[in-house]
């Protein structure tokens, strides 16, 4: 009967894709992490966990491991505060704030491997303007305390498009009465914005939260183009450690064993996503 | 249907129509350029592919090199030569082992240039051609026309595996201007790493605060390529690992350890550290020395050109000897750079037309080419005798110096080939860093440094065993 | 709106233009850049404006480098791969709209539950499946891990169900297939989400990196992204080309950007476009 056929046609193509590039390569990556792989990847023995022991005790995947939150906790906060603030500026329909909007939203326009080669320009201890500008001397890209800033900020440039627009969308959709109610009763600015605003607007920055913390973890290319994970390691993040391990050292037991942790880290983040953009996102 | 929705509909429809020239037009599914060209003896002619990692004044000189090829003896014997800047060696290297692994021949190029990092990739592959076999079937060229230490740096187990193309040392540089000022004498560079000490402590220059480094004498964290020659000059020469830094098979274990030649270097290290002079820098070293911001500092000599070209005139540019560890270690510096390795692509059958190539690239009159542009030093033995030469040297000493400490040195000294290079680079640069900027001790520090080597090489053997 | 503007207002209008430019700096120095000579690029302190205006860098940036052959990678690829992907998208979602087989949901679980697996941490898989599959180096290898789009295709499906079932009854009536029914009638009056989904994954696929980074070795086939950071000058201080390509990639984009700034902005509130 060739109606009841054709409805799996039109799955065909999502299913192949997501085989392929999807469910395939996870499992081929777990059963990599549980084995010995050779230099042209393939398995050679089955050894459990062992390599999920020596990866957490290697200093190396350690310093990965932290470097990686370093980032995000240092990120998330820069990311929130700033696009509050600029949110906060501009969120009331005032004029000119639609040209401040528009500023504020340009990193949306521009690519990451574009913006990071700006950024390690201008960031660069010797001609760089930052350091110029700001009449400071931080040799931003060989000094491990402060390397890690310069992905942050590039992070922040980058996100803020998206995340400012959301704190706005969220700031907007606060109901007028209850604000002009508060106003009303002689609420300043602080106190209406910490009892009324932010509450209101949580589950947005919640949303936010949680999916830039799942972003942190993938963290990668930022890195490539800016530092290489240096200097000293520094700006060594999970998924760069594992493209080294897996692409350049060809140790493909190591890259596929940081590729499983990734995955727990994203998935458990995920599903914290999930559980915020539902109330996070749509509005009445 | 009103005018809109017909104006829309041939909107979308025409954007369909480029979407799908593209598709067919395009290479959706092949490589690139590279088109059949597997001649045999059909007339056409033969399309040599050759990935590299020259970039900048180097990048320009590789172009003009193939361009004379191919416009002389590749005209003659119809061949065609076709370069592809890959990125940094390391990037050379990675894709190729891309190729090797997924068992493609035809994704690999039929030469590459790789540096000492990238050797292990390629050495143990069957469609990696060692360059012994090509020059045993050509009666006309002979080996003994290259530098000794060149050819032996690229010889495993006996037999010479990629062509020593771009050789360099390891090379100090220094400003004349700055030792002047200091009261230093600019035609005397720091000879040991005593003297290193001393020089940098007189050459650093501290902000009004009396704490900010303005100008650090010396600059550099040593990493596998400054020890290779550090560790390796000691007593006449030695080594990092077994089997001659991998040169006899695959290494086992470091030998640093036992044979006490790190300690050595570290206590000295630290002394230099002490001065109060040394930058632990390890990005844009060499920016920071065009603009004032070290005094001196260590790199190839294929970087002469460049340093040259950059500082025109900024300051005198010197050039010197690698300080020696101590008085102790008197075997010079390794013969570093890089080679190009052939492999079997299923294009150029025999690679004969790659060979062409590789012999024009290794010609006198090739070599001086490159040397004058670049800074490498001429590999091709007749260079030296070259009135061209001749000239180039007078014109610009700084060119000697390198050539000088060549011969200076003992060609035993190696390349250390063990595998995680990309890694090991890093954990030994670390594990200086910590060391000097914790105060830890030298046996702790060559330990820490030992068994993290060790670890790579046992997992390494224990997954691909030879 | 209050046309009188109060004084917080000027005060917070004039804080907001203030980071605005702040945050637009860095684009404002890449079109700057673009015209500084290389001794404009070594001088300490470091210069903000270009002393001339000439367009050497941009000239040797599309003669002595194959921007012009990465722009066009990148066209081929963004434009086949966003239609494909919808495509792909919209078949499926389609069948889980309004067709009725057994599994439909298990089938379309399936395939939503790959967003739980997220495509950088399966990247050395994917890259040795397409070399086997001898894709290296082809638009298609390149394009293959962005086809399947599990939040679009979730979209597509949420738009579809606001069909009402009458249209595809009635249709039947008059004979037509399952596939007519979707191009003549789905897709037309889908038209605006269609559309808004077709930009977003132009751009999405437009501004990858890593993927394409890997899958490429010829520098033929490279996208942009990937070729204005292996254009070769960073060694000798030489930044003006370099600038100068990304200043010419720029162009188009904040161009464009401007034009559909409203869209864009509400396609974010709608919460069409997440990320």
């Amino acid at each position: 009967m060739k109606k009841s056929l054709s409805p799996y046609l039109y799955f065909v193509p999502a299913l192949v894709l997501a085989y392929l590039f999807s469910y395939r390569p996870f499992f081929k990556t777990v059963a990599n992490s549980l084995s010995l792989v050779n230099f042209s990847g393939k398995i050679i023995e089955f050894v459990g966990l062992e390599n999920f022991q020596s990866l957490f005790a290697d200093r190396n995947f350690q310093t990965s491991l932290v470097n990686t939150f370093r980032f995000a906790l240092f990120f998330i906060p820069i990311d929130l505060v700033f696009c509050l603030v600029c949110a906060l500026l501009v969120y009331r329909k005032r004029r000119f704030n639609a040209l401040n909007e528009t500023l504020f939203i340009m990193p949306m326009a521009v690519a990451m491997s574009s913006a990071a080669l700006v950024f390690k320009a201008i960031f660069n201890p010797t001609i760089g303007v930052v350091n110029h500008l700001f009449g400071i001397s931080v040799q931003w890209f060989n000094d491990p305390a402060w390397a890690m800033f310069t992905i942050v900020f590039l992070g922040v440039w980058m996100a803020m498009g998206l995340d400012f627009l959301l704190l706005v969308g969220a700031l907007r959709s606060v109901p007028r009465h209850i604000v002009e109610a508060a106003e009303i009763e002689g609420a300043g600015t602080i106190a209406k914005f910490f009892r009324i605003q932010l509450p209101l607007i949580s589950p947005t920055i919640l949303f936010i939260v949680s999916t830039r913390l799942r972003d942190s973890m993938l963290l990668s290319g930022p890195v490539m183009v800016m530092t290489s994970g240096g200097p000293y390691r520094s700006t060594q993040t999970l998924v760069y450690q594992m493209y080294i391990e897996g692409f350049t050292a060809g140790n493909y037991s190591k890259g596929s064993a940081i590729s499983v942790v990734v995955f727990v880290l994203t998935f458990l983040l995920i599903l914290l996503a999930f559980r915020f953009e539902r109330k996070g996102v749509f509005y009445q | 249907m009103n005018i809109h929705t017909h104006m829309k509909r041939t909107f979308s429809y025409t954007i369909l129509l480029v979407a799908i020239g593209f598709l067919l037009a395009g290479p959706l599914f092949g490589a690139g350029s590279r088109d059949t060209t597997t001649s045999t003896g059909d007339g056409g002619p033969v399309t040599v592919e050759f990935w590299h990692s020259n970039s900048g004044l180097l990048g320009e000189a590789m172009t003009e090199l193939v361009a004379r090829f191919n416009a002389t003896v590749g005209t003659e014997k119809a061949i065609v030569v076709q370069e592809i800047y890959q990125g940094k060696a390391a990037d050379v290297a990675t894709k190729l082992r891309a190729g090797l692994q997924a068992n493609r021949a035809q994704d690999l190029p039929d030469l590459a240039q790789l540096d000492a990092t990238g050797v292990m990739d390629v050495r143990d592959s069957s469609m990696m051609v060692p360059v012994q076999t090509l020059v045993e079937s050509d009666p006309d060229f002979n080996l003994d026309e290259l530098q000794p230490g060149t050819v032996l740096s690229m010889t495993y187990k006996g037999k010479l595996i990629g062509m020593p193309f771009n050789a360099s040392t390891i090379l100090l540089y220094y400003n004349k201007d700055a030792f002047k000022e200091a009261g230093l004498d600019p035609e005397k560079p720091p000879r040991t790493l005593a003297e290193l000490a001393d020089y940098a402590g007189k050459l650093v220059i501290y902000d009004s605060d009396g704490k900010t480094v303005v100008r650090y004498g010396f600059a550099g964290v040593p990493t596998t390529y400054e020890l290779v020659s550090w560790i390796g000059q000691q007593h006449g020469v030695s080594y990092l690992t077994d089997k001659s830094n991998g040169h006899d098979g695959n290494p086992t274990k470091v030998v640093f350890d036992s044979e006490g030649t790190l300690a050595t270097f570290l206590d000295e290290w630290r002394k230099v550290y002490a001065s109060g002079g040394l930058g632990n820098l390890t990005s844009d070293v060499r920016q920071q020395f065009i603009a004032g911001k070290t005094a001196m500092f260590a790199t190839s000599t294929s970087s002469l050109a460049t340093v040259i070209d950059s500082v025109a005139g900024r300051f005198e540019l010197g050039a010197g000897y690698f300080p020696m560890v101590n008085s102790e270690s008197t075997g010079g510096v390794n013969i570093g750079g890089g080679a190009i390795f052939v492999f079997e692509n299923k294009n150029d059958p025999g690679k004969r037309a790659s060979w062409e190539f590789l012999k024009y690239l290794m010609s006198a009159e090739s070599q001086l080419f490159w040397h004058q542009k670049t800074g490498y030093f001429p590999v091709n033995l007749g260079t030296y005798g070259l009135p061209g030469f001749k000239d180039h040297i007078a014109r610009n000493p700084l060119f000697k110096v390198a050539i000088d400490q060549l011969n200076d040195s003992s060609p035993q000294i190696q390349s250390v080939w063990w595998p995680n290079s990309y890694q090991a680079y890093f954990e030994i640069q670390n594990g200086i860093l910590e060391m000097l900027e914790k105060g830890l001790g030298t046996e702790e520090t060559v330990q820490k440094l030992s068994s993290v080597l060790n670890r790579y090489m046992d997992e390494y053997n224990r997954m691909n065993k030879e | 709106m209050n046309p009188f503007m109060k004084r917080t207002d000027i005060a917070k209008a004039t804080g907001a233009t203030v980071l605005g430019l702040v945050v637009v700096f860095p684009i404002y120095y890449a079109f700057s850049a673009s015209f500084f000579t290389i001794g404009e690029f070594s001088t300490y302190p470091p210069t903000l404006f270009p002393s001339t205006f000439s367009l050497v860098n941009y000239i040797r940036a599309l003669t002595e480098s194959m921007l012009a052959r990465f722009m066009v990678n990148s066209l081929a690829v963004s434009l086949v791969g966003s239609l494909l992907r919808m495509i792909v998208a919209i078949l499926a979602a389609f069948a889980v709209a309004f067709l009725k087989f057994k599994g439909k949901q298990v089938l379309f679980f399936l395939v939503l539950g790959t967003m739980m697996l997220p495509g950088d941490a399966l990247i050395i898989e994917n890259y040795l499946t397409i070399s086997r599959l001898g894709l290296v180096d082809s638009y298609l290898g390149i394009m293959s891990v962005y086809l399947l789009a599990p939040v679009q295709m979730f979209m597509l499906r949420q738009s579809f169900k606001t069909i009402p079932l009458t249209y595809r009854e009635s249709a039947a009536i008059d004979g037509c297939s399952d596939f007519r029914f979707l191009t003549s009638i789905v897709l037309p009056m889908s038209r605006p989400i269609v559309l808004t989904l077709s930009l977003h994954s132009f751009v999405t696929i437009w501004n990858t990196y890593l993927w394409p980074l890997l899958v490429t070795n010829n520098p033929e086939m490279r996208t942009v992204q990937v070729g204005i950071t292996m254009l070769g000058y960073a060694d000798s201080l030489d930044y003006g080309p370099i600038f100068a390509a990304i200043s010419l990639l720029l162009m188009p984009s904040i161009i464009i950007f401007l034009l559909m700034r409203k869209k864009i902005v509400e396609g974010i509130a709608s919460g069409a476009i997440v990320g």
